[in-house]
């Protein structure tokens, strides 16, 4: 049985599908009945000025906000035909979506354990094949070739970009199916930012991709689909060439030519 | 505009004697200091000797050193800190981890405060009645018991401050790769917080191995070398308090030389737990 | 619309808007005068068309080079990204204008000393007076974001190729008449030709601020009236 649906228009398969979903802060209402689809194998953007609810949106994704007392959502958001607010196991949805985040977060521990770490968590494997995996990790990331000789010194040694692409490689190691990005490139400079641009560019063909970008070139640069939200709302969404030229809403317009006011 | 020369002057000057009344706070604090170490060092060199570490307390007028006292004080520390630092860990870990948003947590809080500024002779009073009285002797066991009652809340303070220093985001990001919190705490936030919690035990140490008061109603004090546990055991604190107010001589010269052997003591700690924590944050 | 957040940025736009405007307004100025030196055999005027074309050369370098600097600098997005690419396309076909109204002035130059018969300078005239109000009107439509009257000027260029067929027709009619009139009716049907152009690149403007304004293309193909293409008139016919 296909779980999926079919988006009829694009011809793409909906990896995730979210409709009506409400999230509160407490009593504020910080999503207000938001709906789209999140589609397999494509990089799907979020813009919006800070505060307007998208990296809200994508700690619903990952029940991120179960950390926290007081937060809670109401909706649907449907995973391969499950709804993800309705999940208990959140260890097993957060192995499936996985999450990069703002500023680096090297774990205080090797480089090579960064990695490995994850892998064991889920499977038990001999050491031979767990140095092949941590190797095909940060292959994927582009960062093998940086650190193959200093495997065991500590994460925390490494440059900026290098720790972000070392995080990218840490979530790809454990095999998700979905990738979040929460504003991977603010804390990074110009080159390791199109490193990793490059590198979404290159996952988008195994995992499906959800990017908080504050940056709106980024998001025209990296995503197919954009979203941009104001004020808890999705304003529009939409093909990313056709939002960032040709934009539907007047509100869309004055926030991509910073005209807010 | 231009400058107003008059008020830039008035405020070169004023800046000029708010650093000169720092100076000579901390120039008044450090001589203080210095006083008092070398008053230490002056008086305590005098009775020092291979005897110190060798010999039992003496009677007053016969010669003697401080070994049973060095002993039972490192035997009631070590045992009172084994005893305090897990369940101190215990507590600050879920006071910053578990707990961190209840309301049972900010009592917990609360009442660990009032016992980190609670006096010690207190803590002596409490186990006096624990365990001495209904014991019927004094005993090192009681003795270990006060100190590691005084453990406990430095070390849950300092846990759990060093647990929040650990940033959110490095929770984040281990929960986000699917991690159940309890691996979250002991394979991330442990690792990252570790500099900090040990340098908290060890100014638990160097704070506890100070302590008199507590010694005084619970360990009591021996004149002999004892390793009974169940029975009183001298300590450095209380060798010093006795010998120091006794009118023999050479018994207070033994104090002074206590007093001497305790600070270095509680300054190499207190150093090693600088170095520690500075060399840790440095990486 | 809103103002940009970064004013600088709407100064650089309104100096853009205002370079289009003073390079449409050359491009016009020179048609006219290519015009009226043909039409009075008037050296002087043409020579000073020739020169003046220099004017719009020189502006649509400047507004090629504002225009980079904005892209490097601004990275304009929506709506202002279509303002810029339009206007430097505009720029472009200001500047074929300049030129093609050169090249009349250049023939009105070498044929100032010849007769020409009265009659066959109404039709030029004409079909000049309606090019230059399709520029004007498109140029309008520019700085007034009028999608409305560009598609009006559009449309209308099916009326400039109206007559410039019938205007070929007459002056092959005349070339037939008498072999002596081949040399200047040639110079006379390039110019109608070159007239003829200019009306093209009017309503190429007028896409382009179709484009500016609506953000995606004119859906329809647009009537195309120009015929000499794959017309052949003989002296037997």
């Amino acid at each position: 049985m296909n779980l999926m649906s079919k988006d009829v228009d694009t011809g793409l398969t909906e990896k995730i599908t979210v409709s009506n979903l409400k999230f509160f802060y407490g009593s504020t209402l910080a999503l207000k009945n938001i709906s789209l689809p999140l589609y397999e194998r494509q990089v799907t953007a979020f813009i919006g000025p800070s505060g307007c609810g998208k990296s809200t949106l994508l700690r619903v994704l990952n029940r991120m906000y179960d950390l926290y007392p007081n937060q809670r959502a109401e909706g649907q958001v449907m995973f391969d035909g499950e709804n993800v607010l309705d999940m208990t196991d959140l260890n097993l949805l957060r192995s499936r979506i996985g999450m990069v985040f703002q500023k680096p977060t090297p774990f205080p521990m090797t480089i090579y354990e960064n990695i490995a770490f994850g892998i064991r968590l889920y499977e038990r494997l001999p050491k031979s094949e767990v140095d092949g995996r941590v190797e095909s990790a940060l292959e994927k990331a582009a960062l093998w070739k940086e650190v193959k000789d200093k495997l065991h010194s500590s994460g925390l040694s490494l440059s900026g970009g290098q720790q972000q692409r070392l995080c990218i490689a840490r979530t790809v190691a454990i095999r998700p199916e979905v990738i979040l990005f929460d504003e991977p490139c603010s804390a990074l400079d110009p080159i390791s930012t199109a490193k990793v641009e490059e590198l979404i560019d290159e996952l988008k063909n195994e995992f499906t991709i959800a990017i908080v970008t504050h940056n709106m070139q980024q998001a025209a640069r990296v995503s197919q689909r954009t979203a941009f939200m104001y004020l808890g709302e999705l304003v529009e969404f939409g093909v990313t060439q056709k939002l960032f030229t040709n934009p539907s809403d007047k509100r869309t317009q004055d926030y991509i030519t910073g005209r807010f006011g | 505009m231009a400058l107003d020369i008059a008020k830039y002057r008035r405020r070169r000057l004023r800046s000029t004697i708010t650093v000169a009344l720092c100076w000579a706070a901390s120039a008044l604090g450090l001589t203080i200091l210095g006083v008092i170490l070398a008053t230490l060092l002056y008086k305590g060199i005098a009775g020092f000797g291979p005897k110190v570490f060798t010999e039992m307390t003496p009677p007053p007028g016969s010669d003697g050193g401080l070994l049973n006292a060095i002993a039972g004080s490192l035997v009631m520390t070590i045992a009172g800190v084994i005893v305090g630092t897990p369940i101190g860990i215990l507590a600050g870990t879920y006071l910053a981890e578990y707990g961190r948003y209840s309301k049972v947590s900010s009592v917990i809080r609360f009442i660990n405060d009032i016992l980190l500024s609670a006096p010690s002779i207190v803590t002596g009073l409490f186990v006096y009645e624990l365990l001495v009285r209904p014991m019927g002797h004094f005993s090192a066991f009681a003795g270990a018991a006060a100190l590691a009652v005084l453990v406990i809340p430095t070390v849950v303070r300092t846990t759990e401050n060093m647990l929040l220093l650990v940033p959110n985001q490095l929770r984040e990001a281990s929960s986000a790769l699917g991690l159940p919190q309890s691996l979250v705490i002991r394979k991330v936030a442990y690792k990252a917080a570790r500099a900090g919690m040990i340098t908290g035990v060890l100014l638990a140490v160097a704070r506890v191995s100070g302590e008199t008061a507590p010694l005084l109603f619970t360990a009591l004090n021996n004149q002999f070398w004892s390793t009974n546990l169940n029975a009183p055991m001298a300590s450095l604190p209380v060798v010093i308090f006795q010998y120091a107010l006794s009118p023999y001589e050479d018994w207070q010269r033994l104090a002074w030389t206590g007093a001497l052997l305790i600070t270095a003591a509680v300054l190499t700690l207190s150093i090693a737990a600088r170095w520690l924590s500075s060399s840790r944050t440095q990486q | 619309m809103n103002e940009h957040t970064v004013k600088s940025y709407e100064d650089e736009l309104r100096l853009l808007d205002r370079r289009i405007a003073q390079m449409g307004g050359y491009a016009e100025k020179l048609l006219v005068q290519a015009m009226d030196a043909l039409e009075r055999r008037d050296p002087k005027l043409a020579e000073k068309a020739v020169s003046d074309d220099v004017m719009v050369d020189q502006l649509e370098r400047e507004l090629q080079e504002q225009v980079i600097v904005m892209i490097a600098r601004r990275q304009p997005l929506a709506n202002d990204l279509r303002h810029i690419m339009t206007v430097i396309k505009i720029a472009a076909d200001l500047e074929r204008i300049g030129d093609l109204a050169k090249n009349i002035a250049k023939r009105a130059l070498a044929i100032a000393n010849e007769p020409y018969p009265k009659p066959l300078m109404t039709g030029m005239r004409h079909m000049t007076e309606m090019v230059q109000t399709q520029l004007r009107d498109v140029l309008d439509a520019l700085t007034a974001l009028d999608a409305e009257k560009a598609m009006q000027v559009w449309r209308d260029d099916q009326q400039v190729d109206a007559m410039y067929n019938s205007l070929f027709r007459e002056l092959l009619t005349y070339m037939m008449e008498d072999p002596r009139n081949i040399g200047i009716c040639t110079h006379f049907l390039f110019g109608a030709k070159n007239i003829e152009r200019i009306g093209d690149h009017t309503t190429n403007i007028a896409e382009n601020v179709y484009y500016l304004v609506h953000g995606v293309p004119i859906a329809d193909d647009r009537p195309k009236g120009d015929k000499t293409s794959s017309t052949l008139i003989t002296p037997r016919q």
